[in-house]
């Protein structure tokens, strides 16, 4: 129905996407995969017509249902693109927060779509649009009809999108990376519904994504691209479970499984040595007003009584972990797994005391605990060059402690050596941060928390943002120094192929408690809480895949689509 | 003329600045920075010829070679000019621009051009002296109220929003009238009139990065308050204090101007671009020249600053 003929797009001199073509029949789910920069949203929007102006089309064409949409050396016809778009082929996009307008009620923006392709009354606008809610799971469709996006939480955004997408039956459906802003809980409905609708309406859909498991558990048939080429296509159990060219295999062998096994770390012995880090029932809280510390039973009692301090000090601090309790030890690492929101970034905090509304204990056995930070882009100073930045932690602890001060030279000699463990060449030394890839950025920031051997490091995300291929050497490299440096790690992920593979022990929370914590195969294998289920389901992958085996993770038959509904609860 | 322009910018020297640094910079959003990054290192990835060619732009180059005839002709004219500024001559009274007197002589027969120099020091003296001074200051306060916070910055920000309150040539009338007028008292008044644009945009940085992730690594690190404050923050608010003290600048240089036109500035005999416009109010018809060299100058100084600080912007960018 689609086909995209030896499509090249340029952005002034340079190419982004170079001869690529793609079929796409009604009923098939195409996925597109690679990595950040190979030219899959740029496809996506030039088949869209919605790419920016300043790029143009060097060579091939774009045909829907053999009309020429796009061709090499015409300008976007922009009346012809009106009648396609919405109508016959719409776009699902990333960010559910920005693609609403958020001064308006959503049932208003789906209505749009009605009032300007269709001749229907208000009233068979209004009636189809709650319908359509229907269908996509939402639940109190009127509540939600008449809500603003920043009263819905981000799952019903998403699905709002997907209404606002299918509404009309489009025969093509474009989804970019629509899941990735998204839980992983949420993450598996948002496909679930997809994939319901796909069967159901029988429309083509162009799957953009870069997980590798994702695109595995619902495509039919995947084309990689990489540097604006498809480099492989194919159905997708043959292009994942035997890739033909070098690059598919390395992005797939990059891909953490849980198949391969995890790392054979040595199992740390915890009878000899003490711990490293010992967390005693721990509570963090938020409060506003005064810092004084009541005692934790006199709030807990809070709301019962009718006493004077009970109405001044109810609801004044909300507990967003609650009584965490575990050990580290020397060498290991745990893995912190759990959903945004659940209180690992607050627990995070309260360990490397940053935050000091906290009632129970925390007991380091080492010196001045470092943290690699998600994001590689704002996790350096931009103004200084990667040789101040790996001395800065060894200058602040010479401060601090005149008797651990090393002479400048020294200094120097530790700043290099270090730059050469976590991989990286000399020259870099007198570089800015701003001259250094992303991946290249969280090796350094890596160096910086270990150059003072810290021997306990908090790791948040520290390859969410990276790139698979990416990803994978950075995993590597934690390992190894690891290793090396027998340091103890609690690494926090939502990733829980990643986490399976970089720690033995694994540590679940949800909404503030630590629900499960154990050792990795015991958990995997056998887990008991059902939240952890539900999330081990969401990284499952199977290797004899097809879309119509892949799991389902909730109990179909409540919406139109077979989708399991989502409460009109949710507040943001 | 002159003065009129320096009255309005007085009223609220930073009102268009802060505007643009604020839409340029977007405080308060940490995307757009990651956003900066990012572009940033790609383009930089290609190599040293592109830093060249965004090193240069023709804004900078024309604002740097008009400033810089600009503060050449200023310095000069410390030590040297090519006629005493005072010294008087009945016979050349309103002489026309020529050879001799390249911008024509005034009503007791100085050279125009002499004066013009004497003045272009002082102006461009106190108006660095004065930006000087409300920078330092801005900083500082700026630095520890908007890292700090609490009740302090509280403090602060209230003071800032009340001097902002009154129009600001009322404040420095008020100012000299307590202190008398004089060339210290001047650069004092200026000073204390401009602290408050740059608290306000050296506070909004400061606030911007204290949550930033590499802010919170020093402070897991070890490194002191101070350290933090100054050596790890402060240069990455540069760029955008950079363009607000050029603005700063300008806006001196007018007021400065402005005032001395109204003759709460720099005193006669002294020479200085304000009290010679207004000098030459009364001989519009008879001798032009007089009015127009520091008219010209003065409008040559602030344009060149501003071409020279919005290249310097176009380069950070």
């Amino acid at each position: 129905m689609i086909r995209i003929e030896n499509l090249s797009v340029a952005f002034g001199e340079t190419e982004v996407v170079k001869n690529v073509s793609l079929d796409l029949a009604d009923g098939e789910i195409l996925g597109l995969v690679g990595e950040s920069g190979s030219g899959k949203s740029v496809t996506a929007l030039t088949l869209m017509g919605l790419a920016a102006d300043s790029a143009r089309i060097t060579g091939g064409r774009i045909l829907f249902d053999d009309v020429v949409l796009r061709e090499a050396g015409k300008p976007c016809d922009k009346a012809l693109y009106r009648k396609y778009q919405g109508a016959k082929m719409s776009m699902v996009f990333q960010e559910p927060q920005t693609s609403l307008n958020p001064t308006q009620r959503v049932g208003r923006q789906v209505e749009e779509m009605l009032r300007l392709h269709t001749g229907m009354t208000k009233e068979e606008i209004r009636k189809c649009v709650l319908e359509t809610f229907e269908a996509v799971g939402l639940r109190d469709t009127e509540r939600v009809y008449a809500s603003y996006p920043h009263q819905l939480s981000g799952g019903m955004r998403q699905r709002i999108m997907i209404a606002m997408a299918v509404i009309l039956h489009p025969r093509l459906l474009v989804a970019d990376e629509p899941t990735t802003a998204l839980d992983v809980t949420i993450q598996s409905q948002i496909i679930e519904l997809l994939r319901r609708i796909n069967q159901k309406q029988n429309n083509a859909m162009l799957f953009i994504t870069h997980d590798l498991h994702l695109a595995r558990r619902f495509c039919h048939k995947v084309a990689v691209m990489k540097d604006g080429e498809v480099v492989e296509e194919g159905p997708a159990a043959e292009v994942f479970g035997n890739p033909r060219q070098a690059y598919t295999k390395r992005l797939v062998e990059s891909v953490p499984s849980r198949l391969d096994g995890g790392e054979k770390t040595p199992e740390p012995e915890r009878t000899k040595e003490a711990p490293v880090l010992q967390v005693r029932d721990l509570w963090v809280y938020y409060q506003d007003g005064n810092d004084k510390l009541i005692p934790r039973t006199e709030d807990a009692d809070a709301g019962k009584g009718f006493s004077l301090r009970n109405i001044l000090f109810r609801n004044r601090r909300q507990f967003v972990v609650q009584d965490a309790d575990f050990e580290i030890y020397p060498g290991e690492s745990l893995g912190l797994v759990g959903e945004s929101g659940c209180g690992k970034t607050s627990l995070s905090k309260a360990i490397l005391g940053m935050n000091r509304h906290i009632q129970g204990e925390i007991v380091h056995h080492c010196l001045r605990p470092q943290m690699i930070f998600q994001d590689p882009y704002s996790s350096l100073n931009p103004s200084k060059t990667i040789g101040w930045l790996l001395q800065e932690p060894l200058r602040a602890a010479g401060a601090l402690d005149k008797s651990a001060a090393m002479t400048k030279k020294d200094m120097e000699t530790a700043a290099y050596d270090m730059l050469k463990r976590v991989g990286m060449e000399e020259k870099y030394f007198y570089r800015k941060p701003s001259e250094l890839s992303g991946g290249q950025r969280q090796r350094v920031s890596i160096a910086q928390a270990l150059i003072t051997n810290p021997g306990f490091i908090v790791a948040d995300e520290p390859v969410s943002a990276l790139d698979v291929t990416i990803q994978a050497q950075i995993m590597e490299l934690l390992l190894k120094l690891q290793q090396e440096m027998h340091l103890a790690c609690l690494f926090i992920s939502h990733d829980i192929n990643v986490v399976y593979k970089m720690c033995r022990r694994i540590m679940v929370m949800k909404e503030g408690r630590i629900i499960e914590i154990g050792d990795r195969e015991e958990i995997f294998s056998h887990p008991r809480e059902e939240y952890t289920k539900l999330l081990l389901c969401n990284g499952e992958e199977k290797r004899d895949n097809s879309p119509e085996n892949a799991p389902a993770v909730m109990k179909p038959g409540c919406g139109a689509y077979g989708v399991p509904q989502e409460s009109g609860q949710g507040q943001e | 003329m002159g003065a009129g322009n320096g009255l309005q910018l007085g009223r609220n020297p930073f009102a268009a600045g802060d505007r643009r640094i604020c839409r340029r910079y977007g405080f308060g959003n940490s995307s757009y920075e990651r956003g900066r990054e990012m572009t940033r290192g790609k383009k930089t990835g290609s190599g040293n010829a592109g830093n060249l060619k965004k090193r240069w732009n023709k804004y900078l180059v024309a604002g740097m070679i008009m400033t810089g005839i600009a503060v050449m002709l200023g310095v000069t004219g410390f030590f040297w000019t090519p006629y005493s500024t005072t010294a008087m001559s009945a016979s050349e009274r309103f002489a026309g621009p020529s050879l001799r007197h390249i911008f024509g002589t005034d009503n007791f027969g100085r050279d125009i051009f002499s004066r013009v120099m004497q003045g272009l020091g002082t102006t461009i003296g106190v108006s660095s002296l004065v930006v000087l001074f409300s920078g330092a200051m801005g900083i500082l306060l700026g630095a520890f109220t908007g890292y700090f916070g609490g009740v302090a910055d509280e403090i602060v920000m209230r003071i800032t929003d009340a001097l902002n309150g009154f129009p600001s040539i009322l404040l420095t009338l008020v100012i000299i009238s307590l202190l008398g007028t004089g060339r210290q008292n001047v650069i004092i008044s200026l000073g204390l009139v401009f602290v408050p644009g740059y608290v306000r945009i050296v506070r909004g940085e400061f606030i911007r990065l204290r949550d930033a992730d590499y802010i919170k690594r020093a402070r897991m690190m070890g490194a002191g308050k101070f350290r933090i404050l100054f050596i790890h923050i402060l240069p990455n608010i540069f760029s955008v204090f950079w363009v607000s003290v050029m603005i700063g600048f300008n806006n001196a240089i007018l007021a400065e101007s402005g005032m001395s036109y109204l003759g709460i500035g720099v005193q006669p005999p002294d020479a200085s671009l304000g009290n010679m416009l207004s000098d030459a109010q009364g001989y519009l018809q008879s001798a032009p020249w007089y009015a127009m060299a520091p008219g010209l100058t003065i409008v040559w100084v602030v344009l060149g600053f501003s071409l020279f600080s919005e290249g310097i912007r176009r380069r950070a960018e």
